[in-house]
């Protein structure tokens, strides 16, 4: 199995010409015509958003209305990041792999069949949404819960395994959530800011979340896919359907201060995350000097 | 089990899409009259401040991009290859640019013999933006091989092909791009068969299209045929001064303006989120904050801003390094991999282009151009320093706008006297808003293919 992996990954990185001044490689077709009417079906969606936002917190206004952050309880504009050395070594060698190994594989990856990609991507999402039932119920978020838990029962079976996510069409769309959510619900802050080999940006409380789920599926092995020889081709599978849907390139703009801005969205995105689990209760307010996730 | 975090990465730069204010970004969408009415919106926007020829649709419709509706046919798909190309001229590479020391262009060909069409991106962009994209689909639809490239003033073509290092001159950065043009169409494949060569840039692209042209007449390298530019800009100074402007009118001087700028969007999506019952935060509920965020004049103007500045932070850093200039940099100790640039970079955003222009690039010029004055550079820096070509030379061509705020309406007025019968002027899209809706697609095949003016004109 691992040399079946190597060899793919070999395979991937030969692919393409390569003279002394340049070296081109082919990237998957761009598809303007229905990027295009994608972006125009967006526009009822968008409105409706916009509608929908606006009608819900004048409906919140009028109700209960959640306790308004105004800009003095924004977090620093600093990022919280005492391991800052270790991590701009792990983003550049993240950054190369992904250049070299991982980004190449996943473009050879684009070029299978999309019904073959989309069977795929619903498989992992299905297996996921065992790890999402037992998050939630930790969170005592019931509903959503047993929402994952329907959309495991129906796409295992009506959905063949979860090859079809069967749900979805059913009105009963998933959302994925993990250990890292659950200990943000019970209150913990994302503490310093954490680059982890391979995987990218993350916090320490979100490593640890990662590590626990991957505990979960672990010990719960799902069919035998989480040990032994068969793990690596699962979670090698895994890892290209995941990356081939994420439309990120490191370093696209070439700016110099990427790192810096990666983790400026990162952590900003999980602490408003973070005031969306307790909607009811006041805000955290930290003071100025501290920074932000401490 | 492999990466659930790095899920979040592309929702991190939405968030920054909607901070830097391109919000929605080119190729999103504006939100349908209907949504104005919505009590929210129903107070009178206050006038923000304009600036050049910008008006309220201007300056929304340059953050917006064209609407999908109004875009022109494109086809369904379009092949591409990205071309990383390591230049023989490249000085050395700083350590904390590793990653720039290729030039990465792209390249769309034809299976056919076809003319080329090469796409020079705007300021600071790389050669694969929203904006080139577009471009790219309608030229190669209409049968061109496209090779799309980075402004000369985007980081990466400054580290990987600059031959300075300090980027800002107008015919300095032709003549490295035009060196690179040539050194990538010598190395492409044999079985692209290019019949002809034609450019397009938008932006400050446009003018570096034009001077790349004027340079090839006295050349001859490549036998450029047709430029086409797209919202240039006259005086390069005038209207990044422009910018600078807009800056400190929609969001105020220094860093602190800027944080209180991050405090209040953050707070604004911060509250919308924890209203709507959300379980993540992804780019659907960043489309409908997005819209909720940005209303006003001065905010749409702030967002524009903000975005050109954080481009110039680039440009800025990177000139000192190479420049040795020791604004932000220590020329004797040069920054690690390992080092913070945060401070750097938020000394960098309060520092308006004035201040580029006095510290980085006058210096360095005026060090190796002894004839060289202040005021000189500032003049060699227009795009009338080829008046004659432009206005003789029936093969330059200008798409722009009558609400674009990059120019004023002298420098409007001397583009129309220039280019006469070979300049359209459109009434909507502020700057670069026009891209790809059908009149402007349409006008720039016929300007590209040699049948502009139209007879019926």
């Amino acid at each position: 199995m691992r040399a079946a992996v190597l060899a793919a990954l070999l395979a991937a990185l030969l692919d393409g010409c390569a003279s002394q001044v340049l070296s081109i490689r082919t990237v998957p077709d761009q598809t303007p015509a229905a990027d295009n009417a994608a972006a125009a079906a967006n526009a009822a969606a968008f409105a409706d958003a916009v509608a929908a936002e606006s009608a819900n917190s004048s409906a919140q206004e009028a109700q209960d209305a959640p306790p308004l952050l105004t800009p003095a309880d924004a977090p620093s504009m600093y990022t919280y990041d005492p391991w800052e050395r270790l991590n701009r070594f792990t983003y550049r060698f993240n950054a190369r792999f992904d250049e070299a190994i991982f980004l190449p594989v996943a473009d050879t990856y684009r070029r299978a069949p999309a019904p073959i990609r989309a069977g795929i991507h619903n498989f992992f999402g299905n297996l996921a949404e065992i790890d999402s039932v037992i998050n939630y119920t930790l969170q005592w978020r019931l509903k959503y819960g047993w929402r994952s838990f329907t959309r495991l029962a129906i796409n295992s079976t009506i959905g063949i395994g979860g090859l079809f996510d069967v749900a979805t069409k059913l009105k009963l769309p998933g959302t994925p959530t993990g250990f890292a959510t659950t200990l943000a619900k019970w209150g913990m802050h994302p503490g310093p800011y954490l680059v982890i080999p391979l995987l990218g940006p993350s916090t320490l409380r979100d490593g640890v979340g990662f590590l626990g789920d991957y505990g979960a599926e672990y010990g719960i092995n799902v069919a035998g896919l989480y040990r032994g020889n068969v793990s690596w081709g699962v979670g090698t599978v895994n890892a290209i359907d995941q990356r081939a849907n994420i439309n990120f390139r490191y370093y696209s703009g070439g700016s110099p201060f990427e790192y810096e801005t990666i983790r400026f969205l990162y952590v900003r995105r999980r602490l408003i995350e973070d005031e969306g689990l307790h909607p009811k209760e006041p805000v955290k307010k930290t003071a100025d000097e501290v920074p932000a996730g401490k | 089990m492999m990466s659930a975090r790095l899920k979040l990465i592309p929702f991190a730069l939405i968030l920054s899409v909607v901070a830097a204010g391109a919000a929605v970004a080119a190729g999103q969408v504006e939100p349908p009259q209907s949504t104005s009415q919505t009590p929210a919106q129903s107070a009178p926007p206050s006038p923000g401040p304009a600036i050049g020829l910008a008006d309220s649709a201007g300056l929304r419709a340059t953050v917006f991009g064209t609407p999908p509706q109004d875009m022109a046919v494109l086809p369904a798909k379009v092949p591409l290859s990205e071309i990383n190309a390591e230049l023989p001229w490249r000085l050395p590479v700083p350590q904390v640019l590793w990653f720039d020391a290729k030039l990465r262009v792209w390249l769309s060909a034809q299976d056919k013999p076809a003319p080329l069409a090469i796409v020079i991106s705007g300021t600071g962009s790389d050669g694969n933006t929203k904006t080139i994209s577009v471009l790219r689909a309608a030229l190669y639809g209409a049968g061109y091989h496209v090779l799309t490239m980075p402004s000369p003033t985007s980081p990466a073509f400054i580290v990987s092909a600059s031959s300075t290092g300090v980027a800002g001159d107008l015919m300095r950065d032709g003549k490295d791009l035009y060196a690179a043009m040539q050194e990538i169409i010598a190395h492409l494949p044999r079985k692209v068969r290019v019949t002809d060569i034609d450019l397009v840039g938008y932006s400050l692209g446009g003018a570096h299209a034009a001077i790349v042209k004027s340079i090839d007449a006295t050349e001859h390298k490549l036998k450029i045929h047709r430029v086409v530019m797209i919202n240039p800009p006259v005086s390069l100074f005038s209207s990044v001064g422009r910018l600078d402007r807009l800056f400190a009118a929609a969001i105020g001087p220094g860093d602190q303006a800027v944080e209180l700028l991050y405090r209040r969007l953050y707070a604004q999506i911060a509250n919308l989120y924890r209203a709507s019952d959300r379980l993540e935060l992804d780019e659907n509920f960043l489309l409908g904050a997005g819209a909720a965020t940005l209303k006003t004049d001065a905010e749409f103007s702030a967002a524009i801003a903000l975005t050109f500045r954080l481009q110039l932070v680039d440009m800025f850093f990177i000139g000192d390094l190479y420049g040795k200039t020791g604004v932000v940099t220590d020329p004797a100790h040069p920054p690690k991999v390992s080092d913070s640039l945060e401070g750097i970079q938020r000394d960098l955003r309060a520092k308006p282009f004035a201040d580029y222009f006095a510290r980085v690039f006058a210096p360095y010029y005026l060090k190796r151009r002894p004839d060289a004055t202040s005021a000189s550079l500032i003049a060699s820096n227009r795009l009338d320093i080829i008046t004659d070509t432009l206005r003789n030379d029936g093969d330059y061509y200008a798409q722009t706008t009558s609400n674009d705020l990059i120019l004023n309406k002298s420098e409007l007025a001397w583009l129309q006297d220039t280019l006469s019968a070979r300049i359209v002027v459109y009434d909507h899209g502020g700057h670069l808003g026009e891209i790809g809706d059908r009149q402007q697609v349409a006008d720039m095949l016929d300007m590209l293919s040699g049948s502009w003016p139209r007879s019926t004109q």
